[in-house]
């Protein structure tokens, strides 16, 4: 069974090309490696 | 094998994966082991430039493009990704066209969201049109037909849905749902059930031979003409009228659309001139309230500033001033609280002191031959007495210097017959001339 207006709320907006910039400035751009090399920083440290 | 080899291993082989299920069209399963991929290696650049080609493909032109933006600027040299944004930019027109059927898309989603189902279907079927690519609003528009129980149409849009994106997770819960509704589902059931259920021949089975009918030269040339003319009736009377009743659907769909928007915009419009009526009744009204307030001379603030002047000249002890600065002031224009707790004292003050003071201006201002300022200055005294005989004696002498006989003569009237005092009666008989 399908709920339409539950359905209809999953839908999200698709992003603008305008606001591209934007989201390339906020992306998160923090990969597995980057953690690691964090982890074994911090044990170097202690 | 070290961690940061393992790292790139396991970026590897979902880049591996992804790539494996994009040859295979299940672009949604690919985008997932892609964006795994880059959450382990950021800079596999194989990775990131195949989830933007995912994203263009299923008509995400943003997405695509910041994943791109990103790649060229993690790898500057050597990278595909150059070439793709060049390609999308360089013909004219291209971005700010598919921007604008972005835009398009949101609008609609939000006149989904608000209950113009019509007016998003509309909408959503010029998008689709334009970029038959774009999965989400196929998506969308295939939830508004199953809304309104149009299940052939959805079923359409699902099924260019899975011809881009063949595992498309949510276009498969609405096909199922579609095919539910069609009956669909009974006949794949069925057909699944027939394929698995095979019955051996028996002895006493008969096999019969499709009959064989050899059709004569004029047979033929009287079936197609037959077929001709079954084609020609369908199109004349079934075809054609269903094509205009479409349109004719469609067409009055349109007006009421336009119709609807005429008087919204009409009743807005209504709204706002009612409003700058309104607006500028208030204005009218706000510019009268300044001018009372500092137009004229005997305005609001002007009356204050008399008042104020009245205080400084009790302050310097100059009484003469503030009874001349007292005849100028128009005390209904005095409402502030405060204010009028400190007229009250100075009207009582005037009231016991200003009388005098008045008859030595006048006097004065009759010795100097101003007749007009003394009788200003025994008018306002009479405002505080008007039982002085003497004043009235003394107004009636102007009058009569001025020529105006009715006026002297009525005020020596008054001092001849209201008052006592025998010696001015005498003297004002004497000035009428009895």
């Amino acid at each position: 069974m399908i709920n339409f207006e539950k359905e209809l709320e999953l839908f999200k907006p698709s992003l603008e090309v305008e606001a591209v910039s934007e989201t390339i400035v906020k992306s998160d751009l923090t990969d597995m490696a980057d953690i690691m090399m964090e982890i074994m920083k911090e044990i170097k440290d202690k | 094998m070290d961690y940061m080899q393992k790292i790139q291993y396991a970026a590897n082989s979902f880049y591996n994966r992804g790539l494996e299920l994009a040859r295979e069209r299940d672009l949604s399963g690919a985008a997932e082991c892609l964006k795994r991929a880059l959450q382990f290696n950021k800079y596999h650049t194989d990775a990131r430039n195949l989830l933007g080609l995912i994203f263009y493909e299923m008509g995400e032109t943003s997405d695509a493009l910041v994943q791109w933006v990103i790649s060229v600027h993690l790898q500057p040299e050597g990278n595909r990704a150059d070439r793709y944004l060049d390609k999308v930019q360089r013909k004219p027109g291209q971005l700010e066209h598919a921007s604008n059927l972005i835009r398009k898309y949101n609008q609609a989603l939000v006149h989904a969201q608000n209950g113009s189902d019509d007016l998003a279907v509309l909408q959503l079927k010029r998008i689709v049109e334009e970029k038959p690519n774009f999965v989400k609003a196929h998506l969308l528009l295939a939830l508004l037909y199953i809304g309104h129980e149009d299940y052939t149409k959805a079923g359409k849009s699902l099924y260019k849905v899975l011809q881009i994106d063949k595992n498309n997770r949510r276009a498969e819960r609405y096909m199922e749902y579609v095919k539910s509704k069609t009956g669909k589902a009974d006949v794949e059931k069925r057909k699944l059930k027939n394929a698995f259920n095979h019955r051996e021949m028996e002895d006493n089975d008969v096999i019969l031979p499709p009959t064989y009918k050899e059709n004569t030269g004029w047979q033929s040339i009287i079936n197609i003409g037959i077929g001709l003319a079954l084609g020609v009736i369908v199109v004349l009377f079934m075809i054609l009228p269903a094509r205009d009743r479409s349109l004719n659907y469609q067409h009055n769909q349109e007006m009421r659309i336009y119709a609807d928007k005429l008087n919204l915009a009409n009743q807005e419009a209504d709204k706002l001139r009612k409003a700058a009526e309104q607006l500028e009744a208030e204005k009218g009204k706000a510019e009268a309230n300044l001018e009372n307030l500092i137009g004229d001379s005997d305005s609001t603030l002007i009356q204050y500033q008399t008042l104020v002047e009245i205080l400084q000249a009790y302050r310097s002890e100059n009484f003469e001033t503030a009874v001349k600065q007292y005849m100028e002031l128009d005390t209904t224009k005095i409402t502030n609280e405060n204010m009028l707790n400190i007229l009250s004292e100075i009207e009582a003050d005037m009231a016991a002191n200003a009388p005098a003071v008045l008859e030595k201006l006048a006097i004065q201002s009759t010795e100097s031959g101003d007749a007009d300022q003394a009788l200003r200055y025994y008018e306002e005294y009479m405002k505080f007495d008007d039982r002085n005989p003497q004043i009235i004696f003394n107004m009636a002498m102007i009058y009569k210097k001025k020529g105006e006989e009715e006026t002297s003569d009525q005020l020596f009237g008054q001092v001849i017959m209201n008052f006592d005092d025998e010696e001015l009666a005498a003297k004002a008989k004497e000035e009428r001339g009895y």
